[in-house]
Protein backbone atom coordinates (compact mmCIF):
# COMPACT_ATOMS: atom_id res chain seq x y z
CA UNK A 1 0.00 0.00 0.00
CA UNK A 2 2.90 2.36 -0.49
CA UNK A 3 2.14 5.25 -2.81
CA UNK A 4 5.22 4.57 -4.95
CA UNK A 5 3.83 1.20 -5.96
CA UNK A 6 0.38 2.58 -6.77
CA UNK A 7 -0.66 3.85 -10.16
CA UNK A 8 0.13 7.26 -11.58
CA UNK A 9 -3.18 8.48 -10.17
CA UNK A 10 -2.30 7.79 -6.57
CA UNK A 11 1.26 9.11 -7.00
CA UNK A 12 -0.11 12.50 -7.99
CA UNK A 13 -3.34 12.11 -6.03
CA UNK A 14 -1.92 11.71 -2.55
CA UNK A 15 0.01 15.01 -2.36
CA UNK A 16 -2.99 16.83 -3.84
CA UNK A 17 -5.35 15.31 -1.26
CA UNK A 18 -2.96 16.11 1.58
CA UNK A 19 -2.51 19.64 0.25
CA UNK A 20 -6.26 20.26 0.20
CA UNK A 21 -6.65 18.76 3.69
CA UNK A 22 -3.88 20.95 5.09
CA UNK A 23 -5.26 24.08 3.44
CA UNK A 24 -8.74 23.36 4.81
CA UNK A 25 -7.36 22.78 8.33
CA UNK A 26 -4.62 25.33 8.61
CA UNK A 27 -5.92 28.40 6.73
CA UNK A 28 -8.53 29.46 9.34
CA UNK A 29 -6.04 29.06 12.19
CA UNK A 30 -3.22 30.78 10.34
CA UNK A 31 -5.59 33.59 9.35
CA UNK A 32 -6.61 34.08 12.97
CA UNK A 33 -3.01 34.30 14.16
CA UNK A 34 -2.00 36.59 11.25
CA UNK A 35 -4.98 38.87 11.82
CA UNK A 36 -4.12 39.25 15.49
CA UNK A 37 -0.87 40.97 14.40
CA UNK A 38 -2.44 43.14 11.71
CA UNK A 39 -2.84 46.90 12.11
CA UNK A 40 -6.49 47.90 12.52
CA UNK A 41 -6.79 49.60 9.13
CA UNK A 42 -5.42 46.57 7.26
CA UNK A 43 -7.83 44.34 9.15
CA UNK A 44 -10.85 46.20 7.89
CA UNK A 45 -9.63 46.44 4.30
CA UNK A 46 -12.22 44.98 1.96
CA UNK A 47 -9.58 42.99 0.10
CA UNK A 48 -7.70 40.61 2.40
CA UNK A 49 -3.96 41.21 2.38
CA UNK A 50 -0.91 39.23 3.42
CA UNK A 51 1.60 42.07 3.42
CA UNK A 52 1.47 44.23 6.50
CA UNK A 53 3.70 45.54 9.27
CA UNK A 54 3.05 43.33 12.30
CA UNK A 55 1.87 45.06 15.43
CA UNK A 56 1.18 44.06 19.02
CA UNK A 57 -1.56 46.69 19.37
CA UNK A 58 -4.39 44.18 19.82
CA UNK A 59 -2.52 42.22 22.48
CA UNK A 60 -1.63 45.46 24.26
CA UNK A 61 -5.28 46.48 24.23
CA UNK A 62 -6.26 43.15 25.81
CA UNK A 63 -3.94 43.68 28.76
CA UNK A 64 -4.58 47.33 29.48
CA UNK A 65 -7.37 49.62 30.52
CA UNK A 66 -10.86 48.64 31.61
CA UNK A 67 -11.11 45.40 29.69
CA UNK A 68 -7.89 43.84 30.93
CA UNK A 69 -8.17 40.09 30.43
CA UNK A 70 -5.72 39.27 33.26
CA UNK A 71 -8.47 38.36 35.77
CA UNK A 72 -10.23 36.22 33.12
CA UNK A 73 -7.04 34.24 32.54
CA UNK A 74 -6.65 33.72 36.28
CA UNK A 75 -10.28 32.56 36.64
CA UNK A 76 -9.83 30.15 33.74
CA UNK A 77 -6.64 28.73 35.24
CA UNK A 78 -8.16 28.32 38.70
CA UNK A 79 -11.46 26.79 37.56
CA UNK A 80 -9.92 24.44 35.00
CA UNK A 81 -6.85 23.66 37.14
CA UNK A 82 -8.61 22.88 40.42
CA UNK A 83 -11.31 20.80 38.75
CA UNK A 84 -8.62 18.88 36.86
CA UNK A 85 -6.60 18.15 40.02
CA UNK A 86 -9.69 16.93 41.91
CA UNK A 87 -10.93 14.86 38.96
CA UNK A 88 -7.55 13.21 38.30
CA UNK A 89 -6.87 12.46 41.98
CA UNK A 90 -10.27 10.89 42.62
CA UNK A 91 -10.21 9.34 39.14
CA UNK A 92 -6.92 7.52 39.83
CA UNK A 93 -8.24 6.02 43.06
CA UNK A 94 -11.62 5.06 41.64
CA UNK A 95 -10.25 3.92 38.29
CA UNK A 96 -7.92 1.53 40.09
CA UNK A 97 -10.69 0.36 42.40
CA UNK A 98 -12.97 -0.29 39.43
CA UNK A 99 -10.30 -2.06 37.38
CA UNK A 100 -9.35 -4.42 40.21
CA UNK A 101 -12.77 -5.19 41.65
CA UNK A 102 -15.29 -7.82 40.74
CA UNK A 103 -18.66 -7.28 42.28
CA UNK A 104 -22.17 -7.88 41.15
CA UNK A 105 -23.63 -4.87 39.44
CA UNK A 106 -20.19 -3.58 38.38
CA UNK A 107 -21.51 -3.15 34.83
CA UNK A 108 -24.30 -0.95 36.10
CA UNK A 109 -21.90 1.23 38.07
CA UNK A 110 -19.65 1.51 35.01
CA UNK A 111 -22.59 2.44 32.81
CA UNK A 112 -23.78 5.02 35.29
CA UNK A 113 -20.29 6.60 35.38
CA UNK A 114 -19.90 6.78 31.62
CA UNK A 115 -23.44 8.03 31.00
CA UNK A 116 -22.61 11.04 33.20
CA UNK A 117 -19.84 12.00 30.80
CA UNK A 118 -22.17 11.81 27.82
CA UNK A 119 -25.10 13.77 29.24
CA UNK A 120 -26.01 16.80 27.08
CA UNK A 121 -24.58 19.95 28.63
CA UNK A 122 -27.80 21.92 28.23
CA UNK A 123 -29.66 19.28 30.27
CA UNK A 124 -26.98 19.30 33.00
CA UNK A 125 -26.90 23.09 33.27
CA UNK A 126 -30.59 23.38 34.03
CA UNK A 127 -30.89 21.67 37.45
CA UNK A 128 -27.41 22.89 38.46
CA UNK A 129 -28.48 26.46 37.81
CA UNK A 130 -31.40 26.18 40.23
CA UNK A 131 -29.33 24.28 42.81
CA UNK A 132 -26.45 26.78 42.57
CA UNK A 133 -28.90 29.62 42.98
CA UNK A 134 -30.00 28.59 46.41
CA UNK A 135 -26.65 27.23 47.57
CA UNK A 136 -24.90 30.46 46.66
CA UNK A 137 -22.53 28.78 44.23
CA UNK A 138 -23.91 30.83 41.35
CA UNK A 139 -21.36 33.43 40.28
CA UNK A 140 -18.46 31.86 42.19
CA UNK A 141 -15.40 30.03 40.89
CA UNK A 142 -16.33 27.07 43.13
CA UNK A 143 -19.58 26.77 41.21
CA UNK A 144 -17.60 26.43 37.98
CA UNK A 145 -15.26 23.87 39.56
CA UNK A 146 -18.24 21.77 40.64
CA UNK A 147 -19.83 22.16 37.21
CA UNK A 148 -16.62 20.99 35.49
CA UNK A 149 -16.49 17.98 37.81
CA UNK A 150 -19.79 16.80 36.31
CA UNK A 151 -17.91 15.89 33.12
CA UNK A 152 -14.26 15.67 34.23
CA UNK A 153 -14.78 13.25 37.11
CA UNK A 154 -16.67 10.51 35.19
CA UNK A 155 -14.17 10.97 32.36
CA UNK A 156 -11.15 10.60 34.67
CA UNK A 157 -12.57 7.54 36.46
CA UNK A 158 -13.36 5.84 33.17
CA UNK A 159 -10.03 6.55 31.46
CA UNK A 160 -7.91 5.67 34.47
CA UNK A 161 -9.93 2.46 34.75
CA UNK A 162 -8.99 1.69 31.14
CA UNK A 163 -5.29 2.39 31.78
CA UNK A 164 -5.18 0.34 35.02
CA UNK A 165 -7.04 -2.56 33.42
CA UNK A 166 -4.24 -2.75 30.82
CA UNK A 167 -1.76 -3.45 33.63
CA UNK A 168 -1.19 -7.05 34.56
CA UNK A 169 -2.03 -7.37 38.28
CA UNK A 170 0.79 -9.89 38.78
CA UNK A 171 3.25 -7.04 39.43
CA UNK A 172 1.16 -5.75 42.31
CA UNK A 173 0.67 -9.30 43.54
CA UNK A 174 4.43 -9.85 43.56
CA UNK A 175 4.90 -6.69 45.61
CA UNK A 176 2.28 -7.88 48.06
CA UNK A 177 4.00 -11.25 48.43
CA UNK A 178 7.07 -9.23 49.41
CA UNK A 179 5.00 -7.67 52.15
CA UNK A 180 3.62 -4.52 50.55
CA UNK A 181 0.16 -3.40 51.58
CA UNK A 182 -2.57 -3.02 48.97
CA UNK A 183 -2.22 0.73 49.20
CA UNK A 184 1.53 0.70 48.62
CA UNK A 185 1.09 -1.84 45.78
CA UNK A 186 -1.19 0.73 44.20
CA UNK A 187 0.93 3.78 44.96
CA UNK A 188 4.44 2.40 44.39
CA UNK A 189 3.82 -0.23 41.70
CA UNK A 190 0.67 0.48 39.67
CA UNK A 191 0.57 4.27 39.76
CA UNK A 192 4.08 4.90 38.33
CA UNK A 193 3.29 2.55 35.44
CA UNK A 194 0.29 4.57 34.31
CA UNK A 195 1.99 7.97 34.39
CA UNK A 196 1.33 8.53 30.66
CA UNK A 197 -2.31 7.74 31.36
CA UNK A 198 -2.40 10.24 34.21
CA UNK A 199 -0.79 12.92 32.01
CA UNK A 200 -3.26 12.25 29.20
CA UNK A 201 -6.24 12.33 31.55
CA UNK A 202 -5.05 15.53 33.20
CA UNK A 203 -4.43 17.29 29.90
CA UNK A 204 -7.78 16.27 28.44
CA UNK A 205 -9.61 17.37 31.61
CA UNK A 206 -7.76 20.67 31.39
CA UNK A 207 -8.67 21.11 27.70
CA UNK A 208 -12.36 20.27 28.27
CA UNK A 209 -12.78 22.72 31.13
CA UNK A 210 -10.54 25.48 29.71
CA UNK A 211 -12.58 25.32 26.49
CA UNK A 212 -15.96 25.37 28.22
CA UNK A 213 -18.33 28.14 27.30
CA UNK A 214 -21.87 26.95 28.13
CA UNK A 215 -21.31 26.38 31.86
CA UNK A 216 -19.24 29.53 32.27
CA UNK A 217 -21.75 31.79 30.53
CA UNK A 218 -24.57 30.47 32.73
CA UNK A 219 -22.84 30.11 36.09
CA UNK A 220 -20.07 32.68 36.29
CA UNK A 221 -20.47 36.12 37.79
CA UNK A 222 -18.42 39.30 37.40
CA UNK A 223 -15.67 37.81 39.61
CA UNK A 224 -15.44 34.38 38.03
CA UNK A 225 -15.77 34.91 34.29
CA UNK A 226 -13.38 32.87 32.21
CA UNK A 227 -11.41 33.54 29.04
CA UNK A 228 -14.02 32.16 26.58
CA UNK A 229 -16.54 34.57 28.12
CA UNK A 230 -14.13 37.47 27.61
CA UNK A 231 -13.86 36.41 23.95
CA UNK A 232 -17.61 36.26 23.38
CA UNK A 233 -18.06 39.61 25.15
CA UNK A 234 -15.96 41.29 22.47
CA UNK A 235 -18.95 40.76 20.18
CA UNK A 236 -21.45 43.55 20.81
CA UNK A 237 -24.65 44.59 19.09
CA UNK A 238 -22.96 47.47 17.30
CA UNK A 239 -19.48 46.31 16.44
CA UNK A 240 -16.87 43.60 16.72
CA UNK A 241 -13.20 44.41 17.30
CA UNK A 242 -11.76 41.67 15.12
CA UNK A 243 -8.19 42.56 16.04
CA UNK A 244 -8.76 41.93 19.74
CA UNK A 245 -10.98 38.97 19.00
CA UNK A 246 -8.35 37.17 16.91
CA UNK A 247 -5.74 38.03 19.56
CA UNK A 248 -7.80 36.56 22.39
CA UNK A 249 -8.63 33.58 20.17
CA UNK A 250 -4.93 32.94 19.72
CA UNK A 251 -4.39 33.20 23.50
CA UNK A 252 -7.21 30.72 24.23
CA UNK A 253 -6.24 28.22 21.55
CA UNK A 254 -2.43 28.13 21.47
CA UNK A 255 -1.74 26.57 24.91
CA UNK A 256 -4.37 23.84 24.40
CA UNK A 257 -3.02 22.84 20.99
CA UNK A 258 0.45 22.71 22.52
CA UNK A 259 -0.42 20.51 25.51
CA UNK A 260 -2.80 18.42 23.40
CA UNK A 261 -0.09 17.52 20.92
CA UNK A 262 2.31 16.62 23.76
CA UNK A 263 0.15 13.62 24.67
CA UNK A 264 -0.69 12.76 21.06
CA UNK A 265 0.49 9.18 21.46
CA UNK A 266 -2.12 8.41 24.13
CA UNK A 267 -4.78 10.76 22.81
CA UNK A 268 -6.78 8.05 21.06
CA UNK A 269 -7.16 6.03 24.27
CA UNK A 270 -8.34 9.15 26.07
CA UNK A 271 -10.71 10.50 23.47
CA UNK A 272 -12.35 7.15 22.68
CA UNK A 273 -12.83 6.52 26.40
CA UNK A 274 -10.48 3.56 26.15
CA UNK A 275 -12.29 1.85 23.27
CA UNK A 276 -9.35 2.22 20.87
CA UNK A 277 -5.68 2.09 21.87
CA UNK A 278 -2.40 3.16 20.28
CA UNK A 279 -1.72 5.48 17.40
CA UNK B 1 -6.09 -8.90 28.91
CA UNK B 2 -9.60 -9.11 30.29
CA UNK B 3 -8.81 -12.74 31.02
CA UNK B 4 -5.79 -11.98 33.16
CA UNK B 5 -7.61 -9.46 35.29
CA UNK B 6 -10.43 -11.88 35.90
CA UNK B 7 -8.47 -14.83 37.17
CA UNK B 8 -8.94 -15.88 40.78
CA UNK B 9 -7.12 -13.64 43.24
CA UNK B 10 -3.93 -15.25 44.60
CA UNK B 11 -3.73 -16.29 48.20
CA UNK B 12 -1.91 -13.18 49.40
CA UNK B 13 -4.51 -10.88 47.98
CA UNK B 14 -7.28 -12.88 49.61
CA UNK B 15 -5.42 -12.79 52.92
CA UNK B 16 -5.11 -9.05 52.68
CA UNK B 17 -8.66 -8.57 51.69
CA UNK B 18 -10.59 -10.74 54.05
CA UNK B 19 -9.96 -8.74 57.24
CA UNK B 20 -10.80 -5.53 55.39
CA UNK B 21 -14.06 -6.91 54.16
CA UNK B 22 -15.02 -7.91 57.67
CA UNK B 23 -14.67 -4.32 58.72
CA UNK B 24 -17.04 -3.26 55.95
CA UNK B 25 -15.76 -1.89 52.67
CA UNK B 26 -13.13 -3.79 50.66
CA UNK B 27 -9.96 -2.04 49.49
CA UNK B 28 -11.51 -1.49 46.07
CA UNK B 29 -14.63 -0.14 47.71
CA UNK B 30 -12.60 2.38 49.68
CA UNK B 31 -10.82 3.47 46.53
CA UNK B 32 -14.12 3.95 44.74
CA UNK B 33 -16.02 5.61 47.56
CA UNK B 34 -14.74 9.22 47.43
CA UNK B 35 -15.14 9.58 43.66
CA UNK B 36 -18.54 7.90 43.55
CA UNK B 37 -19.66 10.04 46.46
CA UNK B 38 -18.72 13.25 44.66
CA UNK B 39 -20.15 11.98 41.39
CA UNK B 40 -23.43 11.07 43.08
CA UNK B 41 -23.60 14.54 44.62
CA UNK B 42 -23.08 16.31 41.29
CA UNK B 43 -25.28 13.97 39.26
CA UNK B 44 -27.97 12.05 41.17
CA UNK B 45 -29.26 15.04 43.08
CA UNK B 46 -29.49 17.22 39.95
CA UNK B 47 -31.13 14.32 38.11
CA UNK B 48 -33.90 14.02 40.71
CA UNK B 49 -34.14 17.77 40.60
CA UNK B 50 -34.62 17.99 36.84
CA UNK B 51 -37.39 15.36 37.02
CA UNK B 52 -39.13 17.39 39.73
CA UNK B 53 -38.69 20.54 37.64
CA UNK B 54 -40.25 18.87 34.60
CA UNK B 55 -43.38 18.23 36.67
CA UNK B 56 -43.63 21.78 37.98
CA UNK B 57 -44.02 25.38 37.12
CA UNK B 58 -40.73 26.78 38.43
CA UNK B 59 -40.68 30.36 39.66
CA UNK B 60 -37.45 32.24 40.22
CA UNK B 61 -38.81 35.39 41.82
CA UNK B 62 -37.83 35.74 45.49
CA UNK B 63 -36.04 32.44 45.79
CA UNK B 64 -37.35 29.39 44.01
CA UNK B 65 -40.87 28.07 43.94
CA UNK B 66 -42.18 24.79 42.57
CA UNK B 67 -45.86 24.57 41.66
CA UNK B 68 -46.88 21.02 40.87
CA UNK B 69 -48.44 20.85 37.42
CA UNK B 70 -48.30 17.09 36.83
CA UNK B 71 -47.60 16.11 33.26
CA UNK B 72 -48.48 19.50 31.76
CA UNK B 73 -44.92 20.17 30.56
CA UNK B 74 -44.76 16.73 29.01
CA UNK B 75 -48.07 16.93 27.13
CA UNK B 76 -47.00 20.36 25.92
CA UNK B 77 -43.66 18.92 24.77
CA UNK B 78 -45.30 16.30 22.59
CA UNK B 79 -47.72 18.75 20.98
CA UNK B 80 -45.25 21.64 20.53
CA UNK B 81 -44.60 22.04 16.81
CA UNK B 82 -41.64 24.36 17.45
CA UNK B 83 -39.85 21.73 19.53
CA UNK B 84 -40.53 19.07 16.91
CA UNK B 85 -39.11 21.43 14.30
CA UNK B 86 -36.00 21.77 16.45
CA UNK B 87 -35.69 18.00 16.71
CA UNK B 88 -35.98 17.72 12.94
CA UNK B 89 -33.31 20.41 12.54
CA UNK B 90 -31.15 18.58 15.09
CA UNK B 91 -31.48 15.37 13.09
CA UNK B 92 -30.50 17.11 9.84
CA UNK B 93 -27.61 18.91 11.58
CA UNK B 94 -26.58 15.63 13.18
CA UNK B 95 -26.70 13.57 9.97
CA UNK B 96 -24.83 16.26 8.00
CA UNK B 97 -22.09 16.96 10.56
CA UNK B 98 -21.48 13.40 11.69
CA UNK B 99 -21.84 12.07 8.13
CA UNK B 100 -19.32 14.52 6.67
CA UNK B 101 -16.97 14.09 9.61
CA UNK B 102 -16.97 10.30 9.14
CA UNK B 103 -16.47 10.59 5.38
CA UNK B 104 -13.69 13.18 5.54
CA UNK B 105 -12.17 11.65 8.66
CA UNK B 106 -11.82 8.21 7.08
CA UNK B 107 -10.47 9.78 3.88
CA UNK B 108 -7.90 11.87 5.75
CA UNK B 109 -6.82 8.88 7.86
CA UNK B 110 -6.30 6.79 4.71
CA UNK B 111 -4.29 9.60 3.11
CA UNK B 112 -2.09 10.02 6.22
CA UNK B 113 -1.65 6.25 6.44
CA UNK B 114 -0.21 6.26 2.90
CA UNK B 115 2.12 9.13 3.72
CA UNK B 116 5.70 8.26 4.56
CA UNK B 117 7.62 11.53 4.66
CA UNK B 118 6.51 14.16 7.15
CA UNK B 119 3.75 12.00 8.54
CA UNK B 120 4.16 13.28 12.09
CA UNK B 121 4.05 16.92 11.05
CA UNK B 122 1.02 16.36 8.83
CA UNK B 123 -0.82 14.51 11.59
CA UNK B 124 -0.07 17.22 14.14
CA UNK B 125 -1.24 19.97 11.79
CA UNK B 126 -4.43 18.09 10.92
CA UNK B 127 -5.28 17.48 14.60
CA UNK B 128 -5.04 21.13 15.69
CA UNK B 129 -8.69 22.20 15.31
CA UNK B 130 -10.01 19.66 17.79
CA UNK B 131 -8.15 21.25 20.71
CA UNK B 132 -9.82 24.59 20.06
CA UNK B 133 -12.53 25.98 22.28
CA UNK B 134 -15.76 25.68 20.24
CA UNK B 135 -16.60 29.27 21.15
CA UNK B 136 -13.43 30.41 19.36
CA UNK B 137 -14.28 28.19 16.37
CA UNK B 138 -17.65 29.92 16.21
CA UNK B 139 -16.19 33.42 16.52
CA UNK B 140 -13.45 32.64 14.00
CA UNK B 141 -16.12 31.28 11.64
CA UNK B 142 -17.96 34.55 12.06
CA UNK B 143 -14.80 36.47 11.20
CA UNK B 144 -14.13 34.38 8.09
CA UNK B 145 -17.71 34.68 6.82
CA UNK B 146 -18.19 38.36 7.67
CA UNK B 147 -19.66 39.94 4.54
CA UNK B 148 -17.35 42.98 4.70
CA UNK B 149 -14.03 41.72 6.09
CA UNK B 150 -14.27 37.93 5.92
CA UNK B 151 -11.60 35.97 4.05
CA UNK B 152 -13.95 33.16 3.03
CA UNK B 153 -16.80 35.53 2.19
CA UNK B 154 -14.37 37.46 -0.03
CA UNK B 155 -13.06 34.27 -1.68
CA UNK B 156 -16.58 32.95 -2.39
CA UNK B 157 -17.49 36.31 -3.86
CA UNK B 158 -14.33 36.44 -6.04
CA UNK B 159 -14.96 32.95 -7.42
CA UNK B 160 -18.55 33.95 -7.96
CA UNK B 161 -20.18 31.25 -5.85
CA UNK B 162 -21.89 33.40 -3.24
CA UNK B 163 -22.00 37.09 -2.48
CA UNK B 164 -24.68 37.45 0.18
CA UNK B 165 -24.50 37.58 3.96
CA UNK B 166 -23.54 33.99 4.76
CA UNK B 167 -24.77 33.91 8.36
CA UNK B 168 -27.75 36.10 7.50
CA UNK B 169 -29.53 33.71 5.17
CA UNK B 170 -31.19 30.53 6.34
CA UNK B 171 -29.63 27.90 4.07
CA UNK B 172 -26.13 29.38 3.98
CA UNK B 173 -26.16 29.95 7.75
CA UNK B 174 -27.13 26.33 8.37
CA UNK B 175 -24.42 25.12 6.01
CA UNK B 176 -21.86 27.45 7.57
CA UNK B 177 -22.41 26.27 11.16
CA UNK B 178 -22.42 22.67 9.89
CA UNK B 179 -19.06 23.18 8.20
CA UNK B 180 -17.61 24.86 11.30
CA UNK B 181 -18.52 21.77 13.31
CA UNK B 182 -17.11 19.54 10.58
CA UNK B 183 -13.91 21.60 10.56
CA UNK B 184 -13.40 21.21 14.29
CA UNK B 185 -14.29 17.51 14.69
CA UNK B 186 -13.18 15.76 11.48
CA UNK B 187 -9.64 15.52 12.97
CA UNK B 188 -10.99 13.46 15.87
CA UNK B 189 -12.50 10.89 13.47
CA UNK B 190 -9.26 10.88 11.45
CA UNK B 191 -7.22 10.27 14.63
CA UNK B 192 -9.40 7.33 15.71
CA UNK B 193 -9.49 5.73 12.26
CA UNK B 194 -5.74 6.20 11.87
CA UNK B 195 -5.24 4.29 15.14
CA UNK B 196 -7.33 1.47 13.67
CA UNK B 197 -5.34 1.50 10.42
CA UNK B 198 -1.92 1.39 12.09
CA UNK B 199 -2.97 -1.56 14.25
CA UNK B 200 -3.78 -3.68 11.17
CA UNK B 201 -1.39 -6.57 10.58
CA UNK B 202 0.81 -5.51 7.66
CA UNK B 203 1.26 -9.03 6.26
CA UNK B 204 -2.38 -9.33 5.23
CA UNK B 205 -2.15 -6.13 3.22
CA UNK B 206 1.15 -7.09 1.65
CA UNK B 207 -0.24 -10.49 0.68
CA UNK B 208 -3.22 -8.85 -1.00
CA UNK B 209 -0.88 -6.49 -2.80
CA UNK B 210 1.24 -9.40 -4.04
CA UNK B 211 -1.91 -11.01 -5.40
CA UNK B 212 -2.32 -7.92 -7.51
CA UNK B 213 -5.46 -6.58 -5.86
CA UNK B 214 -6.04 -2.93 -6.76
CA UNK B 215 -6.02 -0.21 -4.09
CA UNK B 216 -9.78 0.15 -4.18
CA UNK B 217 -10.52 -3.54 -3.93
CA UNK B 218 -8.03 -3.90 -1.07
CA UNK B 219 -9.74 -0.97 0.62
CA UNK B 220 -13.22 -2.40 0.15
CA UNK B 221 -12.53 -6.06 0.86
CA UNK B 222 -9.78 -5.94 3.47
CA UNK B 223 -9.12 -2.55 5.04
CA UNK B 224 -12.65 -1.29 5.69
CA UNK B 225 -13.93 -4.58 7.17
CA UNK B 226 -10.85 -4.71 9.42
CA UNK B 227 -11.37 -1.24 10.83
CA UNK B 228 -15.17 -1.37 10.97
CA UNK B 229 -15.13 -1.67 14.77
CA UNK B 230 -12.98 1.43 15.13
CA UNK B 231 -15.22 3.30 12.68
CA UNK B 232 -18.26 2.48 14.80
CA UNK B 233 -16.48 3.73 17.92
CA UNK B 234 -15.68 7.01 16.13
CA UNK B 235 -19.29 7.28 14.96
CA UNK B 236 -20.69 6.80 18.46
CA UNK B 237 -18.21 9.18 20.12
CA UNK B 238 -19.04 11.89 17.60
CA UNK B 239 -22.77 11.19 17.84
CA UNK B 240 -22.82 11.70 21.58
CA UNK B 241 -20.76 14.87 21.37
CA UNK B 242 -22.91 16.25 18.54
CA UNK B 243 -25.86 16.33 20.95
CA UNK B 244 -23.71 17.49 23.86
CA UNK B 245 -22.20 20.71 22.57
CA UNK B 246 -23.86 23.82 21.20
CA UNK B 247 -21.21 26.53 21.68
CA UNK B 248 -20.50 27.04 17.99
CA UNK B 249 -24.11 27.89 17.13
CA UNK B 250 -24.55 30.01 20.28
CA UNK B 251 -21.67 32.20 19.18
CA UNK B 252 -22.51 32.48 15.50
CA UNK B 253 -26.22 32.52 14.70
CA UNK B 254 -27.66 31.67 18.15
CA UNK B 255 -30.47 29.76 16.47
CA UNK B 256 -31.23 32.30 13.76
CA UNK B 257 -31.85 33.50 11.13
CA UNK B 258 -35.57 32.72 11.37
CA UNK B 259 -34.85 29.68 13.59
CA UNK B 260 -32.84 28.04 10.78
CA UNK B 261 -30.13 26.81 13.17
CA UNK B 262 -32.25 26.38 16.31
CA UNK B 263 -31.35 22.81 17.22
CA UNK B 264 -32.73 21.28 20.44
CA UNK B 265 -30.02 22.39 22.91
CA UNK B 266 -30.30 25.99 21.66
CA UNK B 267 -34.08 25.88 22.11
CA UNK B 268 -33.66 24.38 25.59
CA UNK B 269 -31.21 27.10 26.61
CA UNK B 270 -33.47 29.83 25.26
CA UNK B 271 -36.56 28.35 26.95
CA UNK B 272 -34.73 28.21 30.28
CA UNK B 273 -32.60 31.33 30.35
CA UNK B 274 -34.39 33.78 28.08
CA UNK B 275 -38.02 32.94 28.79
CA UNK B 276 -37.29 31.43 32.25
CA UNK B 277 -39.73 28.62 31.54
CA UNK B 278 -37.59 26.23 33.59
CA UNK B 279 -40.14 23.47 34.04
CA UNK B 280 -40.73 23.14 30.33
CA UNK B 281 -37.00 23.34 29.63
CA UNK B 282 -36.51 20.46 32.09
CA UNK B 283 -38.91 18.30 30.06
CA UNK B 284 -36.94 19.11 26.87
CA UNK B 285 -33.70 18.34 28.74
CA UNK B 286 -34.95 14.94 29.90
CA UNK B 287 -36.00 14.01 26.38
CA UNK B 288 -32.45 14.83 25.22
CA UNK B 289 -31.05 12.76 28.06
CA UNK B 290 -33.14 9.79 26.93
CA UNK B 291 -31.62 9.94 23.45
CA UNK B 292 -28.11 10.11 24.94
CA UNK B 293 -28.72 7.13 27.21
CA UNK B 294 -29.76 5.00 24.23
CA UNK B 295 -26.50 5.91 22.48
CA UNK B 296 -24.39 5.35 25.60
CA UNK B 297 -25.98 1.89 25.83
CA UNK B 298 -24.98 1.11 22.25
CA UNK B 299 -21.47 2.35 22.94
CA UNK B 300 -21.07 0.15 26.00
CA UNK B 301 -22.44 -2.88 24.16
CA UNK B 302 -19.81 -2.41 21.46
CA UNK B 303 -17.07 -2.02 24.07
CA UNK B 304 -18.15 -5.34 25.54
CA UNK B 305 -18.23 -7.08 22.18
CA UNK B 306 -14.68 -5.94 21.60
CA UNK B 307 -13.75 -7.23 25.03
CA UNK B 308 -12.81 -3.77 26.18
CA UNK B 309 -15.34 -3.06 28.87
CA UNK B 310 -13.95 -4.31 32.10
Amino acid sequence: MTPSRGGVGSRIGLPVVLGVVLLWTVVPLAWMVLSSFKPADELTATTPTLSFTPTLDHYDALFSGGNNIGPYIRNSLVAAGVSTVIAVTLGCLAGYGLARSRFRGKDHVAFWIISQRMAPIAAVILPLFVIFRFTGLLGSTWGLIVAYLTFNLPFAIWIMNAFFAELNPSLEEAAMIDGASRWSAFRDVALPLVLPGIATTAILCLVFSWNDYAFAVTFSGPDSQTLPIAASQLVTQTSIDWGQLTAIGTIVVAPMILVGLIVRKWLVTGLTLGAVTGE
Amino acid sequence: MAVTTQKAPPATEARHRRPLRQRGLSFEGKMLAPALGVLAAVSIFPFIYIIAMSLSLVGLIGGISFDWVGLDNWTRLFSDGAVWASWLRSVVFFVLTVGLEMLFGIGIALAIYETRRGRNVVTSLVLMPMFMAPVIVGLLGRFLTDSTYGLYAWALDEIGIYNGDILGNTTSAFLAVTLMDVWEWTPLVALIVLAGLTSMPRQVLEAAEMDGASYWSRLRDIVLPMISGVIIVALLIRSMDAIRYFDIITNTTNGGPADATKIVPIRLYETAFRFFDLGYAAAIGLSMLAVTIIMANLFLRILKQRGLAR
